[in-house]
């Protein structure tokens, strides 16, 4: 119980060199690893999948935030508090879809790549791949499928970071047959 | 007016790994004659050796990492620097050229540090290779433009 509290009160620091270059110490291995990049983008997702099903988890201790009633609400969950709380930046939600189904987070600043310069023979890695693992695995568990990719990167050359994110469908609960 | 052409000569930046160095990162403006730089740079890194380890036994652990001037010749004016990890930034600058004192060679290296540091912690960067980054040349950029 008293894990629980501290979970709540505390937000802890963390340097973010060392943050940032852990992070791209495990992509630059990766594409040891593999020698292709769209392995390498796969594999981040992978990776970033198997964390948002985790940290869904600790985020729903910790923020307290309810049920979501619709997409954008939860658009904004994700933008001003899951990622205020674990990168300390507050993306913007724009460029809504008309259906309401698809919107983008504008990065300004993208902590995963402070330091990064992308060398030529990387030109079809995704480097903060890993986010879009996390946010789909994340809304994953609270029923939600959707589809997320990177459509613009700094590192590429365009003045903001931009992740689209697309709503596919509910998942709906499948009770196993025969138990009510 | 046409010693103007050549402010400021080169901005080298020569790693030391053990005893070795060799440079990381060479850069002259203008580039002709850019191969007299080169050995200019070279000898001047024996005097920076000189300087390092003479002043490490006088003073112990405390060291200015700015080394100033280093030699003069008749032509340039070459400054030094050294970080504790023992990578050892040159600039050579032409010797009519009165308008860099002193602290703002001082302050050139500190940048230089700095974007240096930058480049260290890309992780795409291996330590040792040459610096082929694109956000330091232009920084370096900038800065000889500066000076001139």
């Amino acid at each position: 119980m008293s894990r629980q509290s501290n979970r709540a009160t505390d937000s802890k620091k963390m340097n973010s060199e060392l943050f940032t270059l852990t992070y791209g110490a495990l992509v630059t291995q990766l594409c040891k690893d593999y020698e292709n990049d769209e392995e390498v983008n796969k594999q981040l997702d992978k990776m970033g999948y198997n964390i948002g099903v985790r940290l869904i988890e600790d985020f729903l201790a910790r923020s307290s935030v309810g049920r979501c009633h619709d997409f954008r609400e939860t658009a904004d969950v994700i933008a001003k508090v899951a990622f205020k709380m674990y990168l300390g930046i507050t993306p913007s939600v724009t460029n809504w879809s008309p259906a309401g189904d698809e919107f983008s987070l504008i990065l300004e600043s993208n902590p995963l790549v402070d330091f990064v310069e992308l060398p030529d023979n990387h030109s079809n890695l995704v480097y903060s791949n890993l986010l879009c693992g996390v946010l789909r695995g994340a809304l994953e568990m609270v029923q939600m499928a959707v589809d997320v990719r990177f459509a613009q990167d700094t590192l590429r050359g365009d003045n903001v970071t931009e992740i689209r994110m697309k709503f596919i469908k509910r998942i709906e609960e499948n009770m196993p047959a025969g138990d009510e | 007016m046409t010693t103007r052409d050549v402010p400021l000569g080169t901005v080298q930046i020569g790693i030391c790994s053990g005893h070795v160095n060799y440079p990381l990162y060479i850069r002259s403006v203008p580039t002709q004659g850019e191969l007299k730089f080169h050995y200019t740079v070279h000898t001047s890194l024996d005097v920076v050796e000189e300087k390092i380890s003479g002043v490490g036994k006088a003073l112990g652990d405390q060291r200015e990492l700015y080394l100033g001037l280093l030699y003069p010749t008749e032509d340039y004016k070459v400054y030094g620097y050294v970080t504790n990890s023992k990578v050892k930034f040159v600039i050579v600058v032409d010797s009519s050229n009165t308008s860099l004192r002193d602290n703002e060679i001082r302050s050139m290296f500190r940048k230089l540090h700095n974007s240096f540091t930058d480049v260290m912690c890309n992780p795409f960067y291996n330590p040792g290779d040459p610096i082929q980054s694109k956000a330091f040349d232009s920084i370096v950029s900038a800065m000889m433009v500066q000076a001139c």
